[in-house]
Formats: structure tokens, C-alpha cells, sequence
């Protein structure tokens, strides 16, 4: 009974869920007031993410009447979804371990492409011109940033396997277990370019400036986006929030995930997350500038990559 | 039972309300009262980000809408059709003296100002073009405004 329930639970409350849900909106209120303060100014309240969920909740949703209504309003619901299951496959280190039934870091994978096509799906149906050229522009930064998270996370991957003398090992818990008895691969020369291809990869999913092209609100007019109101735009800010504990989560866990068992092992991992959300995404969007589709595709198909392909060249030779 | 759940729309009223985002409509504005709207009013020197406010690139994202301008012929059918696709509950604020009387272009024959003919405006913020203190006072009237409306 209680076993049956295990997985349920870690989908709707925790780690996935509630927990992501509410962890997510206070990172982006975190990140809202920092960039604030980086601007010399007081910034919004850091419950302002929540205020702004529950005021979408009480708005109107429209529909125009050259979108596809079903495909319209599914959209959003299966991004959401698709996020808080992504949620409960990213591991806590010495705190929760996801049910290996659940699926392992291809799933992950699978599953973190899921908000980008979304996001294309929704641009198309809304009918408008802006949302169609955002689904181009989305498609453009999927394609570009996917090759160097895949290479990315099969250097990790070989990396593990080869230590444990096999070939790859796409188990999170495995490669969590790896660098609790043989370091951390922050320290790991080897992996360091694939740790700047993901650290180049992740602004990009999470759309921040300099790589918030698609919804670029100065161009596009917020591309997809443009065209959703109310609940329905709610449930896109729902699964961007939760993109965010799922990628963050996901760096923690294949570069650092050193962590005490127990409870403590919750706070690290949260005070980890907060670094990097208020390091990796609040100072950089507020110290660039928006790059134009072509310079972004062509960056991402330059020097991540090509980093990602020499990390997983330095494994396999290694 | 009926105290929880009334505790419970009065507290999501008092959250929904700290969440007002802006979108701005040109009627046929001169551009003074738009460069007081979003290079000083709005900006980070007087932070109405902290009263929950945001810009926001679409009509229906938008819960207050600051029109400017007084309404020229030629936009009227426009300026409505953006005005409609703001979903309900919104509140109109008229920013500066045109689409309050039509301030200097009063006379001409492209000129349909007052606003109020054609749109419930809610708050009048007159100036030409208004201070930027001005128009966050009516920024924080519509607010006040706006939440008698959730």
C-alpha cells in the first residue's frame, strides 16, 4: 500500500509537485529582488512569483479565434505536468533517491525537451503571427542548445561508467554515489568543459537573457506567450518554475552533489540551488544584453559544443 | 465554514491585488506622456516593480491599461480592438491632458478626445505631460481601484 503511494506522492507533493512548485516561485522571487538590488533599486516583495500566480488564477482566459482551442489550452496543462514528473526524477543527494521504475536521466532528458516543444505547440495554435515566429525561434534554440546537454550528459555518464568499469551509466543515484566516494566532478579537469557547456546550456532552457530570444517582450511581444491570459498563462509560469528546480537540480546532481545524509542534506541542496539561481541567472541577465537568434545559434553550435565533444573525447581517452 | 472560505477570497483578493501589470496603449500620443510612462515613471529610479508592477508586452497579460494620447481618428478602431483584448477585470487610466480633453489638439478635426466617450476611463492623471510622482499616484489609485473590481 504504502509502496504504491511512494510514487504518486513524489509526483504531486515531493520532490516533484507542491515542494518544486512552491521552491521554484521563491527562487524566481529571489532572483527578481536581486536583480533589483543589482539595479539599485528595492525590487518587488519575495513572495511576488506566488501574488502573481494567484492574480492569474482570478484573471479571465480568452481564447482568439483563429487558435486551435483544445491544442490551445492542453498545451500549457501537459508542460506543467510533463515538469512536476520531471521534478520528482531529479534525485536530492542523501535525502531522496527517485524510484528507479520511475526512469533515469534519458527520461530526464526526454522530458526536459518537453516545456520547448510546448511552447512551439502553443505559439503555432494561438494563430498569431508573433507565436509563430516565436515556435521558429524556440525551435532554432532547441536545436542548438540540445547536442551540448546531451554530449554534456554523456561525459558525465561515461565518466561514471568507466569508474565503476563499465561502459556509460545513465543512473542519477549511480553517478550521485560515484562522486560521494571518488569527489566531486566540479574538481575533475576532465569534465570541466562540460561543466561551462552546461553552464551556457542552462540559460538558454531556462530562456534568461542573453538567450530569451523566443519570448524575446521587446520584439516578439513574448512570442508564445502573446496570446494566453489567465489560468492558462499561469500554468505556463507553473512549468517555467518548475524548469527551473528540474535544471538546477539536474546541475547540482551530475557536478556537486556532496551533501550530508538526512535533512541536512535537503538544506544543502537548497542553499546550492539558491547559489546558482542567484550566481548563474540573476547576474548574468542583468549584466547582458539580448543576443540576436543567428549570434545564439551559432554560439551554441561554436563553444559548447565543441566543449561538451572535447570533455566526452578527454573521458573515453582517459 | 463560510468564515474559512470567505477568509480565503479575501486573502487571494489581497495577494491578487499585489500583482497589477501594465501595458500601455499610444493614441495618437505626441510621445511626451509615453517617455514619462516608461523612461521615468517606470523605470528602475522610481521602482514600481515593488508595488508588484510589471510591463508586459501583450494586452491580455495585462491588468491596467495607461492609455495615452487623444485619440486620434485614425487609431480610434485600433486603440479599441487592443483595449478589448484586455481580459476582465481591468482598470483604464488616462495618462496626461489629451485623452482627457484632447489638451492642445482640442480643436482639430482628427481629434476625437475625451476618451471617456469611447472607454470607462477610471483615473485621469492630467499634465502635459504629467510628473512621473503623478503617474504612479494614479498608478497606485487604479491599483486601489482594481481591487474592489477581483
Amino acid at each position: 500500500m504504502i509502496e504504491s503511494l511512494y510514487t504518486p506522492l513524489a509526483m504531486l507533493i515531493f520532490p516533484g509537485g507542491l515542494f518544486a512548485l512552491a521552491l521554484g516561485l521563491s527562487l524566481k522571487g529571489l532572483d527578481r529582488r536581486l536583480a533589483a538590488r543589482l539595479q539599485g533599486r528595492v525590487g518587488p516583495p519575495l513572495a511576488q512569483p506566488f501574488y502573481d500566480l494567484v492574480k492569474l488564477a482570478k484573471k479571465r482566459t480568452m481564447v482568439p479565434d483563429t487558435a486551435c482551442q483544445p491544442v490551445f489550452l492542453g498545451a500549457p496543462l501537459i508542460g506543467a505536468v510533463a515538469m512536476a514528473l520531471a521534478a520528482a526524477l531529479v534525485p536530492i543527494a542523501g535525502f531522496y533517491t527517485p524510484d528507479p521504475l520511475l526512469g533515469d536521466l534519458l527520461v530526464l532528458l526526454y522530458l526536459l525537451t518537453v516545456p520547448a516543444v510546448v511552447l512551439m505547440i502553443a505559439g503555432s495554435a494561438s494563430g498569431s503571427p508573433f507565436g509563430a515566429i516565436g515556435f521558429s525561434r524556440e525551435m532554432a534554440m532547441m536545436l542548438a542548445y540540445e547536442g551540448p546537454l546531451v554530449l554534456v550528459v554523456a561525459a558525465v555518464a561515461m565518466r561514471t561508467g568507466l569508474g565503476q568499469g563499465g561502459l556509460v551509466s545513465f543512473s542519477l543515484p549511480e553517478i550521485i554515489a560515484y562522486q560521494q566516494t571518488h569527489g566531486a566532478f566540479l574538481f575533475d579537469p576532465l569534465l570541466w568543459p562540460a561543466l561551462a557547456a552546461f553552464l551556457a546550456f542552462y540559460p538558454a532552457n531556462l530562456g534568461i537573457i542573453p538567450f530569451d530570444i523566443p519570448e524575446a517582450e521587446t520584439e516578439v511581444l513574448e512570442g508564445p506567450l502573446l496570446e494566453y491570459s489567465g489560468p492558462a498563462l499561469g500554468l505556463f509560469k507553473i512549468m517555467s518554475a518548475l524548469k527551473a528546480v528540474v535544471v538546477l537540480g539536474l546541475g547540482v546532481a551530475l557536478f556537486y552533489p556532496i551533501a550530508p545524509d538526512g535533512i541536512a542534506g535537503l538544506a544543502v541542496h537548497l542553499v546550492k540551488l539558491i547559489a546558482l539561481m542567484l550566481i548563474g541567472v540573476s547576474v548574468v541577465r542583468v549584466s547582458c544584453g539580448r543576443l540576436r537568434i543567428d549570434q545564439a545559434f551559432r554560439f551554441f553550435l561554436k563553444w559548447p559544443l565543441a566543449l561538451a565533444v572535447l570533455s566526452l573525447a578527454c573521458v573515453a581517452l582517459a | 465554514m463560510t468564515s474559512l472560505k470567505q477568509m480565503f477570497s479575501t486573502q487571494t483578493r489581497r495577494m491578487a491585488s499585489l500583482s497589477p501589470w501594465i501595458y500601455r496603449i499610444n493614441a495618437g500620443s505626441c510621445n511626451g506622456c509615453d517617455v514619462e510612462c516608461a523612461t521615468t515613471a517606470l523605470i528602475p529610479r522610481y521602482d514600481v516593480e515593488r508595488l508588484g508592477c510589471q510591463y508586459c508586452g501583450s494586452p491580455r497579460h495585462a491588468d491596467i491599461v495607461l492609455i495615452t494620447g487623444p485619440l486620434t481618428a485614425r487609431v480610434k478602431d485600433s486603440v479599441l480592438r487592443v483595449y478589448d483584448e484586455v481580459p476582465e477585470p481591468k482598470v483604464t487610466v488616462a495618462v496626461g491632458v489629451c485623452p482627457i480633453s484632447g489638451g492642445i489638439f482640442r480643436d482639430s478635426y482628427a481629434v476625437l478626445a475625451p476618451l471617456s466617450k469611447y472607454l470607462p476611463v477610471d483615473v485621469n492623471i492630467p499634465g502635459c505631460a504629467p510628473r512621473p510622482q503623478a503617474i504612479i499616484e494614479g498608478i497606485a489609485q487604479a491599483i486601489a481601484i482594481w481591487r474592489e473590481r477581483l
